[in-house]
């Protein structure tokens, strides 16, 4: 079995590459994946300490972030979609209606 | 009965999002007649000599919080629900007349306003209470937003500014009123088990300290929603941007909620404050009666003249309230329905005018009477029943608030009565410079003085109706109120103790004065009850 | 039937009448509408002389009753009955009311009958008999304060009756909100009513008033210092009487009824009716007097250099209400109640008549532009002169009896009130005066050119339609008495009214001639036995000295306005030429509407003004505007964050955690 630390240093990792995509990239879709990716990240964290611990509630956990997550990609693409009809750009720069 | 009497709206209205365009404003307008008859059929089953709660309704709702599903009927709320019913009636049926914009999205946001009203007139939970108050905003945020009109090429507003700003004002009231209401459970459970019942916390009863902040955060969420004076600034650009079917119940009936939140739950829960407070919040609507005379005989629009009429009504309704006496309070629940039968009629006579002339501005108007001697004609009955002439039950209501109010304290009730005068002036105004005189040398094209159809005056003859109705025979009214207000004011009897405990604790000429005022009106009290 | 029920129907015939001419106003023809009406108002009377008789029937001590329909409002002490109260003095008041009310009716059916709004002025004319009826019949204050308001606002429909006329509908505006304020007054004076008393049954309160309140003190004197003001509002007694000249832009019908024989005295009837608090508070009472005198002087005086026609006869009235005031507050309450009877016999067919003669004139009112009617309209001006005897007090005629009853009641009440008599009889020479200079403007003379078509052709003369106060041309649709006009002498029904109330104007005097005849004040007597002010009787020898006094007053002022405007007619000229200023307030109306206008309406106005541009903008605004500048200024920083840019946002939102999680670790290590 492998070290827990492997698992960490992965998951540390993924979040990393994620939060870095979100930083940088300026396509919704692309920050939605980068979202996902960051979600997983945490996924795989809370699954290995589950096994760590022994217990299955981390597990669940991880099950729950899972349904959340489809539910955020659904109303996340819905807009994507939606931005696209009405032919706004698909810039999340230019998307700053709720400017302070 | 009373649980289908505040659920049928909004089982209509879910119904309604799945009926094709044609039909959902039929629908919708048999919801609202079927919730009518619902609460008509309550209030003929309503016995009219007790002061209790009738028809109740009590379930555990959240338990680990002591919520509970608590609803109940009395002299207090009867003929507010009832109003609610009547106006949402006409206000739907008014709009079903009329091409809509997403119809079936209109009519249940329409529906869930009725019910969330009704919710927030029947709870007898607190924060059920709080719930349904905050409840009612949501829809009639879309309402305006959404179907409201754009005022910004006229120095107003846009709608969803507008909105925006109504939102901002009530909301910041209510989330005090949130606070609030969950430190008054706290407090008065102590170490014991927490409940929300207002029954139980009036039992309870809580200390005079926290009496005094909690009063002022219940106050700052009623009279936002009233408006009362120096709270109204989001009054003129939501009248203004409001579209009239939702302005007619809003402004009947929402406006009331704030009242009534005074006489269900300040009253009962934080006598000592109430008495303490009470000339401050007299002058607060002292102000507001004269303060929205002088600005509605100063407007040009018909919405403002009707709205800041309304700040004063409502000036007039807290006035009877703070009277802490029977009458006034008797007065100010009739006021309530009567200010309520007015001000509906007055919105859907704006959206007439607007229709035959194309503006609500009263300059450009003029005339009409000729043409539309019938419109004249119910336009003169409200106008004559908004400003409360002898033979009104308006006139009974502000009598008996006045007389309240001149028991009580009379300088104030002097002062007040000039409202009346200045009531009389505007009223006559928006009707005159409307119906009479010249016709305005240009008028706009494409617009013509018409009669009132029949349609429209299906829904605006029977609000005439009542207002008639209610001229003849305001006892219905005072006596089904009377025994629940006997009962709320003879509690304040009780603040005596307390403020006695006041003066002695914390000591200070200052708040001894205060005791002592409150003295005075506890012994006038006293002589009522011998009375 | 009982008296009860007779009056019951008294007060349910009009509003029945009104009601269905409103409601069928698009079914009936005109014709019937009018016939309704005047059915209505017909029957009415009926049913009060059967009052009348049912009351008569009875012992004079129980000649009161009162009956209840329903609670109207009573909890929490407040106890209002949907009553009536009948006894002589309500008996009375409703025998004139109906009484001269039909006769108008009648009038009014041939002077309106080419009029657009026909059917609406009867639905409104039989409402206000309703009103008025409700008025004088109410059984406690909330219900007199309901009557006194629907008058006030069956005044206010009927002056702006041709509400396309600006200074009709600004008219009506100004009677109404006057009116209101006087409702006001009776308001509060309710509220000190019940405050002491415990009720507003007027039975209650009168039976329970001399003990309830300490005589001559400062609640009862403020009880009827607000009553007074209620009172003076709607009769028009200085200074709330600048709204009776502005409605005479109503109909003449209207005019003739609700501003000259019934609604302007309901003053005098409420002080009557509350008598007993009046003699309770002697200040008060005193007060009422002396305003009553001074109006009826001041009225007199501005009549004398007023030229519109209908504004002399308004100011007339005034004075004429001002010496009924007069006498009910010193204590001539039947003295007073019969001036009221029989003006309002001579003072409905004054106005009668002149609107016969300005229907000749095509609606120009200017009495300097009139001449020779007599010859034109013979019966008009018949007519016109008996209102005109009647007015002035010449022997003989009703007028002179009742005038000069009050006159010698304040003689024999002595002290202070014989200087009262004395400036009555300084009243009843403006009177003359006033009364024959309008007179022998319009009768004698070469017939100005209107008079001289309608001698030469028969026909009517038709002018432009233009409004007779701004000259301004006429809204023909509405807002003029039709495009036909009707004089009495070819209109059937006007010939009718003023007939019959000219014969009441010469003999109505009849019912109380000093040591003959006492029908009157026998009748009367009931309602005021408790009271030691009507015990005061004059002796038939002072009254008959006060009529010979009263006859040479009349005879002498008629005999000077001839002098004044026919002999000499360049007299008054000379007049307006030395007595400048004082011709000027007379013609200006003492400036009592400038200062009203200064003192109340324009601060109110700029009140408005303030409000909506300061206030309203700054203060109410300004809160939220200023909380928000506040929050932005002090957030500049959290703003520059609120940029919108979703990546700086969850930059914000990393950093955040990494900071959190910084945190933590450095604290648990």
């Amino acid at each position: 079995m492998l070290n827990i630390e492997w698992y960490i240093v992965l998951s540390s990792l993924l979040f990393a590459t994620g939060a870095a995509g979100i930083l940088l990239r300026r396509s919704p879709i692309v920050i939605l994946l980068c979202l996902e990716l960051m979600l997983n990240a945490g996924n795989l964290a809370l699954v290995a300490f589950s096994r760590m611990v022994g217990n299955e509630e981390g597990q669940i956990f991880a099950l729950i972030v899972m349904v959340v997550a489809a539910c955020e990609v659904v109303v996340g693409l819905g807009l994507i979609v939606a931005i696209f009809r009405r032919k706004l750009p698909l810039n999340v720069d230019d998307l700053r209606e709720l400017r302070g | 009965m009373i649980n289908s009497l505040l659920w049928t709206p909004l089982a209509f209205g879910i119904v309604g999002l799945f009926l094709p365009k044609r039909v959902v404003g039929w629908w919708a307008t048999l919801g609202a007649v079927v919730t009518l008859a619902i609460a008509i059929g309550m209030a003929i089953d309503f016995d009219t000599g007790s002061s209790g709660l009738q028809d109740t309704v009590d379930v555990s709702w959240i338990s680990g919080l002591g919520v509970d599903y608590s609803l109940g009927l009395d002299g207090l709320n009867l003929f507010l629900v009832l109003l609610t019913a009547v106006l949402w009636t006409g206000g739907i049926a008014f709009a079903a007349f009329r091409e809509q914009e997403r119809p079936q999205t209109f009519f249940f946001l329409m529906l869930v306003a009725e019910t969330a009203t009704i919710g927030a007139f029947l709870a007898q939970d607190l924060l059920l209470f709080v719930l349904f108050f905050d409840f009612m905003l949501i829809p009639f945020y879309f309402l305006f937003g959404a179907w409201g009109t754009d005022r910004s090429g006229e120095g107003g507003l846009t709608a969803p500014a507008a909105t925006l700003k109504m939102i901002v004002y009530t909301l910041i009231g209510s989330l005090l009123m949130l606070v609030a209401a969950i430190a008054t459970a706290i407090i008065a459970a102590g170490d014991g088990h927490i409940t929300f019942s207002i029954a139980a916390l009036q039992q309870q009863g809580i200390g005079v300290e926290s009496q005094r902040w909690i009063f002022w955060f219940f106050a700052a969420a009623f009279l936002v929603k009233m408006p009362a004076f120096l709270l109204h600034g989001w009054m003129p650009d939501a009248y203004r941007a409001a579209p009239l079917p939702a302005l007619i119940v809003f402004s009947g009936v929402l406006a009331k909620v704030g009242a009534y939140g005074f006489l269900r739950v300040v009253l009962p829960l934080f006598p000592d404050a109430t008495v303490e407070f009470q000339e401050v919040v007299l002058v607060i609507a002292l102000a507001s009666v004269l303060y929205g005379s002088v600005m509605a005989f100063t407007q040009t629009n018909l919405r403002l003249i009707a709205g800041y009429s309304s700040v004063a009504q409502l000036g007039f309704i807290t006035l009877g309230i703070f009277a802490l006496r029977a009458d006034g309070s008797d007065g100010a629940v009739l006021q309530m329905v009567n200010h309520g039968l007015v001000v509906a009629p007055i919105f859907v006579i704006v959206a007439l005018l607007s229709e035959r002339t194309g503006t609500e501005d009263i300059r450009e108007m003029g005339g009409l009477a000729t043409r539309a001697p019938v419109l004249a004609a119910l336009f003169l009955v409200v106008a004559m029943a908004t400003l409360a002439i002898p033979g009104s039950a308006n006139f009974i209501g502000e009598f008996y608030i006045l007389n309240g109010l001149f028991r009580a304290k009379v300088v104030y009730a002097c002062i007040a009565i000039s409202g009346v005068a200045l009531s009389a002036y505007y009223a006559l105004r928006m009707y005159q410079r409307t119906m009479h005189n010249r016709i305005p040398a240009q008028q706009k094209a494409g617009y013509a003085s018409r009669e009132i159809g029949l349609r429209d005056g299906l829904v605006l003859a029977p609000l005439v109706l009542c207002i008639l109705a209610l001229a003849l025979y305001p006892q219905l009214i005072l006596k089904r109120t009377n025994p629940t207000v006997q009962q709320t004011v003879s509690a304040l009897k009780r603040g005596d103790a307390p403020n006695a405990r006041l003066a002695k604790g914390d000591g200070g000429p200052h708040i001894v004065l205060e005791a002592k005022t409150a003295g005075a009106t506890v012994v006038d009290l006293t002589r009522e009850g011998e009375q | 039937m009982s008296a009860t029920a007779w009056a019951w129907l008294v007060l349910l015939l009009p509003l029945v009448g009104s009601l269905t001419i409103a409601l069928g106003f698009r079914l009936l023809p005109w014709r019937v509408c009018g016939w309704i009406g005047m059915a209505a108002v017909g029957l009415a009377f009926a049913c009060a002389v059967a009052v009348l008789v049912t009351l008569l029937g009875e012992d004079p001590e129980h000649r009161h009753h009162a009956s209840s329909l329903w609670d109207y409002a009573n909890v929490a002490g407040l106890d209002v009955q949907l009553g009536i109260y009948v006894d002589p003095l309500s008996t009375f008041m409703m025998l004139v009311v109906t009484g001269v009310s039909s006769m108008i009716h009648v009038y009014s059916y041939g002077y309106m009958q080419s009029d657009e709004g026909f059917r609406r002025f009867f639905s409104y004319l039989n409402f206000f008999v309703f009103s008025m009826l409700l008025l004088v019949l109410a059984g406690n204050f909330v219900l007199l304060i309901v009557g006194w308001a629907f008058v006030g606002f069956a005044s206010y429909a009927l002056v702006s009756f041709w509400y396309r006329r600006k200074t009709a509908t600004a008219a009506g505006m100004k009677a109404f909100v006057i009116n209101v304020v006087g409702d006001i007054g009776l308001v509060l004076a309710a509220f000190l009513i019940v405050r002491e008393v415990g009720s507003f049954d007027y039975g209650t309160v009168f039976e329970q008033a001399p003990e309830a309140f300490t005589p001559g003190g400062w609640t009862i004197t403020a009880v009827c210092l607000l009553l007074m003001v209620g009172a003076f509002a709607k009769s028009a007694q200085i200074p709330f009487h600048t709204w009776l000249p502005d409605a005479m832009e109503g109909p003449t019908p209207v005019s003739s009824l609700i501003h000259a024989a019934t609604m302007v005295t309901a003053g005098v009837y409420l002080i009557a009716r509350t008598h007993v608090l009046f003699e309770l508070a002697p200040t008060a009472a005193d007060i009422a007097a002396f305003v009553g005198l001074a109006t009826l002087l001041i009225a007199g005086t501005i009549a004398i250099a007023q030229t519109d026609m209908k504004r002399v006869i308004a100011y007339s009235t005034m004075s004429q209400i001002g010496y009924m005031i007069m006498g009910v507050s010193i204590g001539a309450y039947s003295a007073g109640l019969f001036h009221l009877m029989t003006h309002a016999f001579f003072k409905a067919l004054l106005f009668m008549a002149a609107g016969s003669i300005i229907s000749a004139m095509a609606n120009m009112q200017n009495i300097d532009k009139m001449s020779g009617f007599w010859k034109a309209m013979r019966f008009t001006s018949v007519m016109l002169l008996i209102g005109g005897l009647a007015l002035a007090a010449f022997p003989g005629t009703s007028g002179f009896f009742s005038k000069d009853s009050i006159l010698a009641y304040a003689e024999a009440r002595g002290g202070m009130y014989t200087w009262m008599a004395v400036g009555g009889y300084l009243g009843a020479f403006l009177t003359a005066l006033y009364t024959f200079r309008l007179v022998f403007r319009v009768l004698p003379g070469k017939p100005c050119k209107e008079a001289q078509e309608l001698i030469d052709t028969g026909h009517l003369f038709h002018g432009p339609h233009q409004n007779p106060h701004t000259l301004e041309p006429e809204d023909t649709e509405v807002g003029f008495p039709g495009p036909e006009h009707h004089i009495a002498e070819q209109s059937r029904p006007m010939a009718i009214g003023m007939a019959v109330l000219g014969f009441g104007a010469l003999f109505a005097g009849i019912v109380q001639i000093p040591g003959v005849t006492h029908m009157l004040f026998s009748f009367l007597e009931p309602t005021f036995e408790s009271s030691p002010l009507a015990a005061i009787e004059p002796s038939v020898g002072a009254e008959w000295r006060g009529l010979a006094i009263g006859a040479v007053i009349a005879i002498a002022g008629i005999f000077a306005s001839w002098v004044l405007w026919v002999k000499k007619p360049e007299l008054p000229a000379l007049f307006r030429e030395r007595l400048r200023p004082v011709y000027l307030l007379c013609l200006n109306k003492w400036y009592f509407d400038e200062a009203i206008d200064f003192l109340i309406v324009r601060p109110a106005q700029a009140v408005g003004r303030l409000a909506n541009r300061f206030f309203e903008r700054y203060v109410v605004d300004g809160a939220v505007t200023g909380t928000e500048e506040t929050v932005r200024g002090a957030g500049g920083v959290i703003r520059a964050v609120q940029n919108g840019f979703v990546r700086s946002y969850a930059l914000l939102l990393i950093a955040g955690f990494a900071g959190l999680a910084l945190y933590f670790l450095i604290t648990s290590s």
